[in-house]
């Protein structure tokens, strides 16, 4: 028996060409996960697993210690939103509240009896409890979905991407009525997403899947920081994954040829060879090239490096600075920095880069391979690296 | 959504232009009906106990038609629109075999199983009494055969136009399968119902060759105008063609309204 709010033990589950691998994942009492990755990763197989509607071949999966494995999905006590809040159109708000109430009092569930009115009130929705679904903004709407899965006093909320048909308004705010909710019942909750935005908001911790598998879980900063291989690098939104070659040690230091051009970076707790570095965009600092040109190399624990901008790009709040320096570095600056350096092809720049925000990665075969095809498949998700990118068009 | 654009649009102009054509092609010999005929012809038609008890029949038994390709075809209609197996095409080709099939041969086809000596016909008979051969219960069967199709293709569309995820989310909410079958699935797809079985209701009441060759007695209406035609000719018949229209029509009329009144919903799937 474990205490924890969701355990699901090597749970694995085969459906037509799609298969879910030994999935092992565990969630505490309050917490909050995001289930992130590309569409076809297997995330929703993965809640409707949890929710009861796939049964696992092999594996367990236990709620609050209960075990549910082979329970339907009405006695599985999970509350389910899905996109556009699947709220019944036959029925008005109230009407929608009370099924869940209902439902809870046939199945003999004992604790505070509550009415729907008092469901609704809780929720700031009172108002609209003989409105049509047709009739809701979707911020209602959520509020009533919520407000109906509360109603069956579930154990654990599931989240299949709610937000994905809202503009990125409406959705920013609907994100925030959930935190605020979900932090105040305590309730634990999986919430499905491709949105690196949604992870990085609402979860204490994340776990990135792929093809069926879940690839890497932990906390925003590691998930985002920390990225076991290349594809979660690239799926987070990492722009700069290079290839370099170990080739010696400087203090603490791993010393790494990239290109033309060396870096050092810590870690990286294997032999010499090849290693794939990743570092996000918005950890490089950019400074006039004549300014002051100092020392190159290593300096203290800052790599200084002299490069020629390529191409600056504004992507509207930002500017996406694309450098030469013996190797291709993307830099994300905010449009005010951008504007200070003159930033323009050709300009001369000091690329300024922590050591300690280079995370290094032992390349594999099959990293490569994933991340070669979700580029295919997810061409609006990841973000192309300008060099990759033209030698796709040359090739 | 009701008007996309004011201005007068040629590709509109011109289907309404061919599609009137169509229009008139089916009023027409309609309207010619109605006009051969006076009002007092109509009336002593009207009148004649053996084509009231016709008419009648025919809408008792395209009644009980209804009733049985409900029963048996929105079962039907929601595992079509629920499952997902190899073949499952070939059972909706199956449902729409009497569409194409001649409704003479239809009836054939119905006489040599549902007849005295037939695989169905025969132990029916014999076990439960039942007689399809000239029976009230063999016109339904002829009826059933040829307008079932529509009951399954009707409310197979409106359960597959139901988002599954709501059926879903009545699940976790606490609702067992059957709960979720009468609670979402049936009153959202009601419309589509609705208007399936109106179909097999018309379809029903129309239907002549099949139920002639299995059950000439009792004889419904279009047997029974049938054979005005052939003893008495055109203008007996014609009355009593103009009479089940007038019928027909008017309950076609009623039903719709209920149909619109009763799925209000059906239109929000999401």
């Amino acid at each position: 028996m474990t205490d924890a709010a969701l355990a699901i033990e090597r749970a694995s589950l085969t459906l037509g060409q799609f298969s879910l691998r030994a999935i092992d994942l565990e969630l505490e009492a309050g917490e909050i996960m995001v289930l992130l990755g590309p569409n076809g990763a297997g995330k929703s197989v993965c809640l409707e697993l949890i929710a009861g509607f796939h049964r696992a071949s092999s594996g367990r999966i236990l709620i609050h210690g209960r075990e549910v494995t082979d329970l339907p999905p009405e006695q599985r006590r999970v509350g389910l939103v899905f996109q556009n809040f699947g709220l019944f159109p036959h029925y008005t708000v109230a009407g929608n509240v009370s099924l869940g109430l209902r439902a809870r009092r046939g199945a003999g569930r004992t604790g505070t009896a509550r009415n729907v009115g008092e469901l609704l009130s809780r929720f700031g929705v009172a108002h609209l409890s003989d409105r049509y679904p047709q009739d809701l903004s979707p911020g209602e709407k959520q509020r009533v979905a919520l407000a109906r899965a509360l109603a069956t006093q579930p154990d654990l909320f599931l989240f299949d991407e709610p937000f994905s048909a809202l503009d990125a308004r409406t959705r920013v705010s609907l994100r925030e009525d959930l935190k605020a909710f979900l932090r105040h019942s305590g309730m634990p909750a999986i919430f499905v997403s491709h949105d690196q935005t949604d992870a990085a908001l609402l979860a204490d911790r994340v776990a990135v899947m792929n093809r069926g598998e879940i690839l890497q879980v932990g906390a925003v900063s590691d998930i985002f920081g920390k990225p076991v291989n290349a594809f979660v690098a690239e799926f987070t939104g990492v722009e700069n994954i290079l290839t370099g070659r170990l080739s010696g040690q400087r203090g603490d230091l791993r010393r790494i040829e990239v290109a033309d051009a060396v870096l050092h970076a810590p870690g990286g707790d294997f032999a010499g060879g090849e290693a794939l570095l990743c570092l996000r965009a918005e950890e490089v600092g950019l400074r006039p090239g004549d300014d002051a040109a100092g020392p190159f190399g290593l300096v203290g624990a800052t790599n200084r490096l002299s490069g020629k901008v390529v191409e600056a790009v504004s992507l509207g709040a930002i500017t996406k600075v694309t450098v030469d320096c013996g190797f291709v570095l993307v830099a994300r600056l905010t449009n005010r920095q951008a504007r200070e350096l003159a930033l323009a092809p050709g300009r001369e720049v000091i690329a300024e880069i922590e050591a300690d925000s280079i995370h290094l990665l032992k390349p594999d075969a099959a990293d490569r391979i994933a991340v070669a095809n979700t580029r295919q498949a997810n061409e609006t998700i990841s973000i192309p690296h300008p060099w990759r990118s033209a030698a796709q068009t040359r090739g | 959504m009701r008007n996309i654009s004011a201005r007068p649009n040629s590709v509109l102009l011109a289907v309404w232009l061919v599609g009137s054509l169509l229009l008139a092609f089916i009023l027409a010999p309609l309207i010619g009906l109605a006009t051969v005929q006076s009002p007092a012809n109509l009336v002593r038609v009207a009148a004649m106990p053996d084509v009231r008890l016709a008419i009648a029949l025919s809408l008792l038994a395209a009644l009980l038609t209804t009733l049985s390709a409900a029963l048996l075809g929105v079962p039907l209609a929601y595992g079509l629109a629920r499952s997902d197996f190899r073949g499952k095409e070939i059972i909706a080709a199956i449902v729409d075999l009497p569409l194409a099939i001649p409704h003479t041969v239809a009836g054939i086809a119905l006489l040599i199983v549902f007849g005295r000596q037939g695989w169905i016909g025969g132990p029916a008979g014999e076990f439960l009494g039942l007689r399809f051969w000239g029976t009230l219960a063999g016109v339904v069967v002829g009826m059933l055969f040829v307008s079932a199709p529509y009951a399954v293709n009707a409310a197979r569309i409106g359960f597959e136009a139901i988002d599954p995820r709501l059926e879903k989310v009545a699940r976790t909410l606490g609702m067992g399968p059957w709960d979720v079958l009468a609670k979402i699935a049936l009153p959202l797809a009601w419309r589509s119902i609705l208007t399936g079985l109106t179909l097999t209701y018309a379809r029903a009441i129309s239907e002549f060759a099949a139920v002639a060759i299995l059950a000439y007695y009792p004889m419904t209406a279009p047997v029974k105008i049938y054979e005005l035609f052939l003893q008495f000719g055109l203008d007996a018949s014609s009355g009593m063609a103009l009479l089940l229209l007038v019928v027909t029509l008017a309950l076609f009329i009623l039903l719709r309204q209920i149909g619109r009144r009763g799925g209000a919903f059906a239109r929000a799937g999401r």
